[in-house]
């Protein structure tokens, strides 16, 4: 059985190129159909994301999988094989395990660690799974790699980090207030930027969000979004001492916020911490405010600045994640060998019962009528004698399976008892 | 001091306790319903506190600033007397965490400064000084666990401050967290404290009659008291927390191990 992987992803061919790839949900079904009636195909997965298309099958040992699967994603795709090839790659057994483990680990994504992609590959295994597409060595090898995913995370932590400016923003301020159910939220300046982070600071767990901005219509249709209040703009500062969080994005070319009126507003709400994620370019709030006490101020540069310290540290933990999946890869070929001896050993295993049984019943009529007891020992005797027969073969072949000449080892056992007969 | 003149006094102190547990309750559980009566006590306790000032100037035919009892007898009367004013002309209630304990205590001295009293048994005495030791323990213990999460308060205060990378372990208590912590730790060790302050005077005038005030160990245990006291104060008051209040916690809990220094030697009063 041969395992083979072939696809694009962003390091090889550019965004116009992976959506002329892409298969959308409508179109997998038909696909995978497709793909495992192809001759010589067992199984078959397909991986579309934004980032990445990958055609994954297994095969039995006579057919070269790899032109199967290009000819099929250009005639599913409507594309030229000759168009194609130079964006492709492909894995073959070991390394196609090796690629779908650090796929499912976030290895190999544009953000390493990216929690997504691991949830696409489940999304995909289930299409295959629902259009019977799955069901050998590449479901050991999916189940295996998703378990490996979940390894990777624990024991090296790659997810922990947040990488994304609005993300990160929202890590900083569990890191001031804990949970942030309680926390309440203004947003000065309701542009596409502060939208987007006011959605990850909702899907934190923010209740209260309160927003301004010198445009009425543009307030009313982020605190409709939102759920949120609308604060008239004049008078925004008189509403400051009770938030928590203040997300300021105005297009204003000045400070909206100074240090002395900083000063009045953490004085009013008794020095409770506060938190000023200033994103706008100019800046809205002047960087001395960050030298008060109890007001942590982070601009869009400081932000990122952060987000850039925690992708240096996943980078530092894809490292150990390597090491681990090396490890899992090699336990992988050689748990898929020895599902490749298993049928020998079993045919070995009846070829031996049938001969005994053959025997017993050859010899019985000279032996009489026999006690159970009799009976018994009989059978423990001849068992007895077939199974410390049948040890040194079937662990030979077993040992053999996970070395290089495995193949040749099965071949010459099934000669020696006749089992392809 | 006089006897009636003492008395007086002593009762005095009784009234000016109501401000103290006013007080106490006010800094556990940031409100009290008992302003109202722990002032007109107050009042009541000024009024009986000048009474026993009048009559020992009478007796004696001067004023009575000779020694330390008296001097703070009379610097309790003249607080108590002034905060009675801001309070007639400003309304001004949240001073009265402050003054009322410091009324009490100053009072509470002046008040053992003759110590006629004697110890009824000698268990009583040991009882007593067990009361006053695992008082200030629970306080030194309620304060340690305070400077515990000031460090830990700074130390991720920094870290956000700096902004040079997530602080790391989400685990980890948030800012607000730890700030709670200092605030609820801050008032818990305060409570047990004063009151071992408390026992302990009172055990220490009764055991070395009017000398205990000069034994340094006593004045240390005092100063650390009051800066406990301004602390409290501080963080009640004018919403001192953060970074200040957690710097203020480590100064303490530095004071307050110079003053368990000071008293190691009072274990030895414990064994038979």
């Amino acid at each position: 059985m041969k395992l083979c992987l072939t696809g694009i992803n962003h390091r090889t061919a550019p965004v116009d190129v992976r959506e002329r790839l892409a298969f959308d949900a409508n179109s997998l079904g038909p696909a995978l159909a497709d793909l495992v009636a192809r001759p010589g195909i067992s199984e078959g997965l397909i991986l579309s994301t934004c980032n990445r298309v990958e055609v994954s099958v297994t095969s039995e040992d006579s057919v070269d999988p790899a032109p199967v699967i290009e000819r099929f994603l250009a005639e599913r795709r409507g594309v030229e094989p000759g168009w194609l090839a130079p964006y492709l790659y492909r894995y073959e057994d070991a390394d196609a395990i090796r690629h779908l483990f650090r796929v499912a680990s976030s290895l190999d994504s544009m953000v390493v660690g990216e929690p997504q992609i691991l949830g696409q590959l489940k999304a995909a295994y289930a299409a295959a799974k629902a259009h019977g597409a799955v069901g050998g060595w590449m479901e050991a090898v999916l189940t295996r790699a998703f378990s490996v995913a979940k390894r990777v995370r624990t024991e090296t932590g790659i997810g922990e980090n947040p990488v994304s400016v609005s993300s990160t923003a929202v890590e900083l301020a569990r890191r001031i207030y804990g949970s942030l159910a309680e926390r309440r939220v203004m947003v000065i300046g309701a542009g596409k930027m502060a939208e987007l982070a006011v959605r990850h600071l909702r899907s934190a767990g923010v209740q209260r969000i309160y927003v301004t901005n010198r445009t009425l219509e543009r307030a009313r249709a982020m605190a409709e979004a939102f759920q949120g209040v609308i604060v008239e703009y004049d008078r925004f500062l008189d509403s400051l001492p009770e938030m928590d969080i203040v997300l300021t994005s105005s297009a204003a070319p000045f400070y909206l916020l100074r240090k002395d009126q900083m000063r009045r507003v953490i004085e009013a709400r008794r020095r409770r911490p506060m938190f000023l994620i200033d994103i706008a370019v100019p800046r809205n709030v002047d960087p001395a405010v960050n030298e008060l006490d109890n007001v942590f101020l982070y601009d869009i540069d400081d932000l990122g600045r952060v987000a850039d310290a925690n992708l240096g540290r996943r980078r530092q933990r894809a490292e150990l994640a390597e090491r681990i999946i090396a490890e899992e890869v090699e336990r992988m070929v050689n748990r898929l060998k020895l599902r490749e001896v298993a049928p020998t050993i079993i045919s070995m295993q009846e070829r031996l019962e049938q001969i005994r049984q053959a025997e017993l019943a050859r010899y019985r009529s000279r032996l009489g009528p026999l006690t159970p007891a009799q009976e018994e020992a009989l059978e423990a005797l001849t068992r007895g004698m077939l199974n410390k027969f049948a040890h040194g073969p079937m662990a030979e072949l077993r040992r053999r399976a996970a070395q290089p000449e495995g193949l040749q080892t099965i071949e010459i056992i099934r000669r020696m008892f006749r089992l392809d007969d | 001091m006089h006897e009636l003149s003492i008395l007086w006094l002593r009762v005095a102190a009784g009234f000016y306790s109501v401000g103290m547990i006013h007080a106490l309750l006010l800094a556990l559980r940031r409100t009290s319903r008992l302003f109202p009566p722990a002032l007109t006590a107050f009042g009541v306790g000024a009024i009986l506190h000048a009474v026993s000032i009048i009559e020992q100037t009478t007796l004696t035919g001067h004023f009575p600033a000779n020694n330390f009892f008296e001097s703070a007898s009379l610097c309790a009367l003249l607080s108590a007397l002034l905060y009675l004013f801001v309070w007639w002309r400003y309304r001004l209630r949240n001073l009265c965490m402050f003054i009322f304990p410091l009324v009490f205590l100053l009072t509470l001295i002046g008040a053992l400064g003759s110590a006629p009293a004697r110890w009824a048994d000698v268990r009583v005495r040991e009882a007593w000084l067990l009361v006053h030791v695992v008082l200030v323990l629970a306080g030194y213990a309620a304060l340690a666990m305070t400077g515990v999460a000031s460090i830990a308060y700074l130390i991720r205060e920094r870290q956000i401050k700096r902004k040079e990378a997530l602080p790391s372990s989400a685990e980890a208590p948030a800012l607000l967290t730890l700030d709670e912590l200092i605030g609820r730790g801050m008032t818990m060790g305060f409570v047990f404290i004063t009151l071992g302050v408390v026992a302990g005077s009172t055990w220490a005038s009764i055991e070395s009659g009017a000398r205990w005030i000069r034994d340094p160990r006593i004045l240390i245990s005092l100063a650390t008291w009051a800066l406990y006291l301004v602390m409290v104060f501080l963080r009640a008051s004018a919403g001192w927390r953060g970074r200040k209040a957690a710097v203020m916690v480590i100064a303490l809990a530095g004071c307050s191990a110079v003053t368990w220094a000071a008293h190691t030697g009072l274990r030895k009063l414990l064994t038979p």
